[in-house]
């Protein structure tokens, strides 16, 4: 299996007010490989959140290497960043984070706005195809507000796969759902793992959750302290 | 397929207004005020303009006055009556010995209360000899005009500016025939004249400069004298021989002997000048209304921060936020300039009916050109701001 992903010695370091140094991630090694379901696990405080948020380009590290397709993207500038999140990742958050002015549709769409390549295929053909897969297409013309917890979930995710990304981050998806809700949405994930190939990198504190998964990565005081996999 | 573009920024913008309809209308108000003032003044300025330059077109062409005091040409002194010469008929006699003149016309105006049989208004009444109707293409309505015979008889007849019989009697036509009283004397309107759009001689009754010689004018003296001139290019030869006639008698300053264009081009130096002073004025306002813009634009940043944040973890670059924020600023500060033009338009096509205001090309342009320039100054802070926020920490953002 083939990586999409290798994080190699990333540091990332915060100068707090009295000139001390925090270190949120200390020497993180980690390949991702393609089809895999993994989770990220570990208390608040942990350090889980920033390694999430490095993995999906949303912040850079001070020191070490992110490695997307050979190549070191630690250095890349705000327009090449961008455009790699847009085409490469797709976030699904624990606050669903869907832009209530625009209607289930157009949250959907919002990532190919942004797209600064010629698609190989039709986003609003896509977008519908999506929310019929996910049981939302009544939904199309709703407002997020309007609509179920588990329904905005659900949109989020087919945001979320709109850009066909390598890699689908999850950052707490069920932090806001009741436990049923949850575990559909986990079912959805295994479901789009198994059948369609899709890499998933889960964050979560819940151990029932990384139960299911595949490849649990402890993280503790800003360390991976364990990588297991099934 | 690419749909990120300008019309994505607009919908994504209208979307926006949309959804807080009272916030855009109340953020707009300053910029529709400010464009409003601005528009408007430039408009009375114009207006006035018009107003003035018009009252001198009338004239007629190939005109030159002979003015006491230093005049419209720009010298030193006092313009007008203080300090300037009172021509007399001498004065006259001596210009019309200047080749080159078709008229000498001496012009005596004086403000006085003219009485009818059942009314009493203000008006003035202009003192000349037969040929001013010439000289200012005068005819008549109805009626007759005076003619040399009544100059050289003194004869107490008036043809009435139409406006001023429209006034004394209803129907102009009506004023044929009757006396009229100025100061003890009773004059008789033999002929109204055609409405020329000129308020001062519309307005104003026409007699015999002759008649005015006694209580009216115990001097003998006149306010000017017009000159029509045979033909255009040989109006500068007769200014500087009309200048050295009277020179014999006047010192250079207490006269000015001025044509027509001299004054138009003086005219529209001062309205120049007037609305530049206008347009800064109202200006101002429209600062106040570009600062109320940034204003909202920077709360609306930091109420959109999550917002900025979701866009950014999907793709947005830091030049598609900029230029989010920049088209909503610049379309809110359009929309106002625009309703403050709309506004301003119909209240010029109102005023209208009683003052000439105007709207031209420049102060459109300058209104629209404004408000856009606006949205984008004032809109470039906060845009900026919105653009430089971290996407993980503009969506961590509660």
């Amino acid at each position: 299996m083939s990586s999409i992903i290798s994080l190699k010695h990333l540091y990332k370091e915060y100068q707090l007010g009295d000139g001390s140094v925090f270190t949120a991630l200390r020497d993180i090694n980690l390949d991702i490989h393609e089809g895999e379901f993994s989770a990220i696990v570990g208390p608040s405080g942990s350090g889980k959140s920033t390694l999430m948020h490095m993995i999906g380009l949303l912040d850079k590290p001070s020191r070490g290497e992110i490695i997307i397709n050979s190549r070191d993207v630690s250095t890349i500038d705000d327009n090449q960043t961008s455009t790699l999140r847009n085409s490469y990742v797709g976030f699904v958050f624990q606050q669903f984070n869907l832009l209530n002015k625009l209607t289930v549709q157009e949250n959907i769409l919002l990532p190919a706005t942004y797209s600064r390549r010629n698609l190989d295929f039709d986003p609003i053909a896509r977008s519908e195809m999506l929310m019929e897969k996910f049981g939302i297409i009544s939904k199309k013309d709703s407002y997020p507000n309007r609509i179920s917890g588990g329904q905005q979930q659900r949109v989020a995710v087919a945001r979320a796969l709109i850009m066909k990304p390598q890699l689908i981050l999850a950052d707490e998806p069920t932090g806001n759902l009741d436990h049923k809700t949850g575990n559909e949405i986990i079912d959805l994930f295994e479901e789009l793992n198994k059948s369609e190939g899709i890499t998933l990198i889960m964050v979560t504190h819940e151990r029932e959750l990384a139960e299911r998964t595949r490849r649990q990565i402890r993280v503790l005081d800003g360390e991976v302290i364990s990588d297991k996999k099934k | 397929m690419k749909l990120q573009g300008v019309s994505t920024l607009f919908t994504s913008s209208f979307a926006d207004f949309k959804r807080d309809k009272v916030r855009t209308a109340l953020t707009s108000l300053g910029i529709m005020i400010g464009v409003l003032s601005v528009v408007l003044l430039i408009a009375l300025g114009l207006g006035l303009k018009n107003y003035i330059q018009n009252q001198f077109e009338s004239l007629g062409a190939n005109l030159v006055m002979i003015l006491p005091g230093s005049g419209f040409s720009g010298g030193r002194g006092p313009a007008g009556l203080a300090g300037g010469a009172e021509f007399d008929e001498k004065d006259v006699r001596s210009v019309e010995k200047v080749p080159n003149i078709k008229y000498v016309v001496p012009v005596y105006i004086h403000s006085s209360v003219i009485t009818t049989a059942d009314k009493e208004i203000s008006g003035s009444i202009m003192g000349a000899n037969e040929e001013i109707f010439s000289l200012i293409n005068i005819d008549v309505q109805t009626g007759e005009l005076w003619k040399k015979t009544d100059v050289e008889k003194k004869a107490k007849v008036a043809v009435l500016g139409n406006t001023l019989a429209q006034d004394l009697y209803g129907n102009p036509s009506d004023a044929l025939g009757k006396t009229i009283r100025v100061g003890g004397m009773r004059i008789k309107v033999i002929g109204i004249a055609n409405k020329i759009g000129n308020q001062e001689r519309d307005g104003a009754a026409f007699i015999p400069y002759t008649t005015t010689f006694g209580s009216m004018n115990p001097k003998k003296t006149f306010f000017a004298i017009y000159l029509g001139i045979a033909d255009k290019e040989s109006v500068t030869t007769v200014k500087s021989e009309v200048e050295k006639t009277l020179l014999k008698r006047y010192d250079k300053d207490r006269f000015s002997v001025t044509e027509q264009s001299e004054i138009l081009s003086t005219v529209d130096q001062i309205f120049g000048i007037l609305n530049i002073f206008l347009v800064a004025i109202g200006s101002i306002s429209l600062m106040v209304g570009g600062i109320g813009i940034m204003n909202i634009m920077y709360a609306t940043v930091t109420e959109r921060t999550r917002e900025v944040g979701i866009r950014r973890a999907l793709g947005a670059t830091t030049r598609d936020i900029l230029l989010q924020f920049l088209t909503e600023s610049t379309m809110l500060s359009l929309f106002g300039g625009i309703v403050g033009l709309i506004v301003a338009w119909i209240i010029v096509l109102i005023v209208r009916n009683w003052f000439p205001v105007a709207l031209n090309l420049f102060a459109v342009i300058l209104a629209i050109g404004v408000s856009s320039g606006i949205g984008i100054f004032f809109g470039v802070f906060p845009a900026k701001k919105a653009a430089d926020l971290s996407p993980m920490e503009a969506i961590r953002y509660e």
